[in-house]
């Protein structure tokens, strides 16, 4: 029994000394996220009025209770802290252990390194006990972390620990579940699909759960945490259940280490086409095959952001009446309704589009990454020039961008329409949504400059992202001087719908984002491909 | 008529010259062993060729085009094996052999399917499971599976175990006897040796060697170690023999490779106890040649 572990202390070290800055970018990151955000509530609601509002608006309202479930003592401090980092923190501490433990589990064995170490003097079991071990160390600081911010936030100490301690436990289950994903697929890639399913569907459930109020929240284990009541009565019992469950599935994945063989999975990859259906061999139908899982990432999540939102818009009178402060957010003044609403779906629009030049730059530098894995040696070697190959990749990111935000604008439209019962917005706010797409296709185009003039520094790319979803989301508040401000190409353009539509700003950065193109490719047709 | 020809090639990557006036020429219809330790600068001479890296100085041309300029159009006449094969992870084997094909212009349905079969190759696993050598296979089976007039092959038996390197030699024979023009650069002499009709040896960036079999002739010897019932001391007077010498009495010496049948001969006569013999290594053969072992 214990040569099966023996080395786990060997491996551990190695696993820590793999991920020294890994991991702790994890808990800097996530954890200052949510400290951030526990700490940034108690000034918004520094009455008993404003409290009491909060509990009334968003605490009885179903899209919250989708997204964070029914927190207990909504109407103090403690429990609306917990209600707004509870996705953050919740979902945040799941996607960690899903990652830590398969990047040391499988993908070690699918990259043929771990099978060197088991060569070694390492047990069947170590690498799985140490990717826990390593785990447990992160969602251990995570959970102190909260702790400490809610103490910090000047919140109830027992509360505080049990938020914690639910946290944490939480984050221990789900690295029980990515444990045993890594043992059923064989690929990484697998593994990690087979564990952000089980953190979907433990969300979902939780969320539906809340929304009927019914016993569907035990049935999932963010339910679990949940249910320990921190900030109400708190009860420990719903811990134990987290520990069951994080044993049951220890001795599962044990179980399947033992029985399967090194390199295999219980599932395994099903055999592909042998043929390339016809599209595949122009460079535009290949660049959308390698970019379409991307895309549809991008746009399944985006447009379930747009029907959040846009389910959200309706209570926006009430959350600003019970809390004028919010209004100065997103920037109304809080009298008239529709201005309200206007200024709300304005910086909705405004946000998501910025969001979106995520996806725009990041299908964008697929360029440089192609060439830096030697893939795109082989195309250029072949018929296609480089004019194509790189004019391939920008009609896709820039026809995704465009789908993305039609997606984005439906969404929110679906989500407005379900929430008011109005339906004669739809075009409305599509077009809304679709107005802002030039200033996207300005980031992407400048992505596309720097692909084309500096590969080496292809990441700079990312700064354009970084800037103007800084200058939306904290230029307010930062009261970063103009001229900073003008740099972002989203403050040139009208501001839908409080503002009527102009085409000449869109038509200028149109125009702008295909100069940008343009001088891409004229870098990219002078200069050596990547080569390693 | 010259299907390639580089003149005076500098390429420079920072401080390194990867490429220090490199001179080739291979003839139309020949396969052109390229040889030379790793870092020598085969992989980056055959990206210039493919207009892939532009030189900094110096004239080349291919297939009577401008490498760097034509460099699409002249694709359509060629295929190229790389050294490193990186593919996409999610498409299967027999998707990238399509698509390759068809980016280069078509591909040939029969060769296809004989060329599979041949290098006994899976093609709908995805090819984020395929090894080294297998990836090699994809592009080997994607190259071979195009009617091509210039192949450009840069070590493409690196990750071949040996029944496949004997299938790759077939298929090279069979690429020559359609007249289609062949470089291979390897690292091994004993490959270029066997398929080339003639070789360009570079190092540091330049070729330091090159010409037909026969001409390298010299450079091919083959290392003898032999143990003898009667004494070998006279060995050295038989032709093709070089530097004997006896070490814990064993005789070790250099045969040219055209006089090994006299030498067999030789040694049979004086009994022979034990004998190895093995080609020189390119390292060894450089050491010869130039007095050292350098590889890059
Ligand atoms: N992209 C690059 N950047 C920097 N140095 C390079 C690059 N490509 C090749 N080199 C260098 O150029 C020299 C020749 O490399 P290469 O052509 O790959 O040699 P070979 O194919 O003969 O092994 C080596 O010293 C290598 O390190
Ligand atoms: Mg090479």
């Amino acid at each position: 029994m214990s040569s099966a572990f023996t080395g786990t202390v060997h491996q551990l070290r190695l696993v820590l000394r793999r991920d020294r800055v890994r991991l702790p970018l994890w808990v800097v990151g996530l954890g200052g996220l949510i400290a951030l955000s526990a700490l940034a509530v108690p000034p918004i609601y520094d009455t008993p009025e404003k409290v009491a509002g909060y509990a009334r608006t968003v605490g009885a309202s179903p899209v919250s209770y989708l997204m964070s479930g029914r927190q207990v003592a909504i109407d103090t401090l403690g429990g609306i802290v917990a209600n707004e980092i509870s996705q953050v923190a919740q979902l945040g501490v799941c996607l960690m252990v899903m990652f830590l433990v398969v990047r040391h589990t499988r993908a070690e064995e699918e990259s043929g390194r771990a099978e060197m170490l088991r060569s070694t003097v390492l047990g069947r079991h170590a690498a799985t006990l140490a990717a826990l071990l390593h785990a447990v160390a992160a969602v251990v600081l995570i959970g102190l972390l909260t702790t400490v911010s809610m103490l910090a936030a000047g919140l109830d100490g027992l509360g505080s620990a049990t938020y914690g301690v639910g946290l944490a436990l939480l984050g221990l289950c789900y690295a029980a579940v990515s444990l045993v994903a890594a043992q059923l697929s064989a690929s990484a890639r697998g593994a990690l699909g087979i564990a952000g399913a089980a953190v979907a569907a433990g969300y979902l459930v939780r969320g539906v759960g809340a929304m009927q109020d019914s016993v569907l929240v035990w049935a999932s284990p963010f339910g679990w945490a949940q249910r320990m009541d921190a900030f109400g009565d708190e009860q420990g019992w719903p811990a134990l259940l987290l520990l069951a469950l994080t044993a049951l599935l220890l001795g599962l994945a044990g179980w399947l280490t033992a029985h399967r063989d090194f390199g295999g999975g219980l599932l395994q990859a099903r055999p592909g086409p042998t043929r390339a259906v016809h599209r595949l061999g122009t460079p535009v139908g290949l660049v959308l095959r390698l970019q379409r899982g991307l895309m549809l990432g991008w746009a399944v999540g985006l447009a379930a952001l747009g029907l959040l939102y846009g389910a959200l818009v309706p209570t926006i009178p009430d959350l600003v009446a019970s809390n004028p402060d919010i209004a100065g957010f997103i920037g109304a003044s809080p009298d008239a309704e529709q201005a309200l609403v206007d200024a709300f779906l304005r910086y909705v629009f405004v946000l998501m589009a910025v969001i979106s030049t995520g996806f725009a730059v990041g299908s964008v530098l697929r360029l440089v990454a192609d060439e830096e894995a030697g893939r795109a040696e082989v195309v250029l070697a072949t018929a296609v020039s480089r004019w194509a190959w790189l004019g391939a990749t920008v009609l896709v990111s820039a026809a995704g961008a465009l789908l993305i935000a039609s997606l984005m604008g439906l969404g929110l439209a679906a989500g407005y329409g379900l929430g008011t019962g109005e339906w004669d917005q739809v075009v409305a706010q599509v077009a809304g949504q679709l107005s802002y797409l030039p200033a996207v296709l300005v980031v992407a185009g400048l992505a596309v400059a720097v692909c084309g003039l500096v590969p080496r520094w292809s990441g700079l790319a990312w700064a354009g992202v970084a800037f103007v979803l800084v200058q939306v989301v904290l230029g307010e508040v930062l009261r970063l001087p103009g001229w900073i401000d003008a740099l972002s190409p989203f403050w040139h353009l009208p501001a839908l719908p409080v503002e009527g539509f102009a085409p000449w700003p869109a038509l200028v950065q149109l125009a702008l984002a295909a100069a940008l193109v343009l001088l891409g490719l004229w870098g990219y047709r002078r200069r050596d491909v990547v080569t390693s | 008529m010259a299907v390639i020809e580089l003149r005076d090639i500098v390429k420079t990557f920072g401080h390194v010259r990867a490429l220090d006036g490199l001179d080739l020429a291979v003839e139309q219809g020949e396969v052109h062993g390229f040889l030379g330790p790793n870092g020598a600068g085969k992989s980056t001479a055959i990206r210039v060729l493919l207009g892939l890296l532009a030189s900094d100085s110096g004239t080349a041309r291919m297939l009577g085009g401008d490498p760097w300029r034509d460099a699409a159009d002249l694709h359509r006449r060629l295929a190229y094996v790389p050294g490193d094969v990186a593919l996409w992870p999610n498409l299967t084997g027999g998707e990238v052999i399509d698509v390759l094909g068809r980016m280069r212009g078509g591909l040939d349905e029969r060769l296809r399917a004989e060329m599979l079969e041949r290098f006994e190759l899976d093609p709908r696993k995805r090819a984020r499971t395929y090894s080294k050598g297998n990836r090699q296979k994809v592009a080997l089976v994607a190259a071979l599976s195009s009617r091509a007039e210039l192949y450009l092959l840069d070590e493409p038996t690196s990750g071949l175990d040996p029944l496949m390197e004997v299938e790759f030699q077939r298929a090279v024979q069979e690429l020559k006897g359609r007249g289609a023009t062949v470089l291979l650069s390897s690292h091994i002499l004993a490959e270029a040796e066997a398929l080339s009709d003639r070789i360009s040896i570079i190092r540091g960036g330049r070729v330091v060697q090159s010409g037909t079999l026969a001409e390298l002739r010299h450079l091919t010897r083959t290392t003898v170690v032999a143990e003898t019932a009667a004494s070998p001391d006279r060995l050295g007077e038989v032709e093709g023999v070089h530097d004997p010498r006896v070490v814990d009495g064993r005789v070790s010496f250099d045969v040219d490779s055209d006089h090994l049948d006299g030498v067999v001969r030789a040694l049979a006569d004086l009994g022979v106890l034990s004998l190895t013999a093995h080609p020189p290594t390119l390292e060894e053969l450089f050491l010869r040649q130039y007095g050292d072992a350098s590889t890059s």
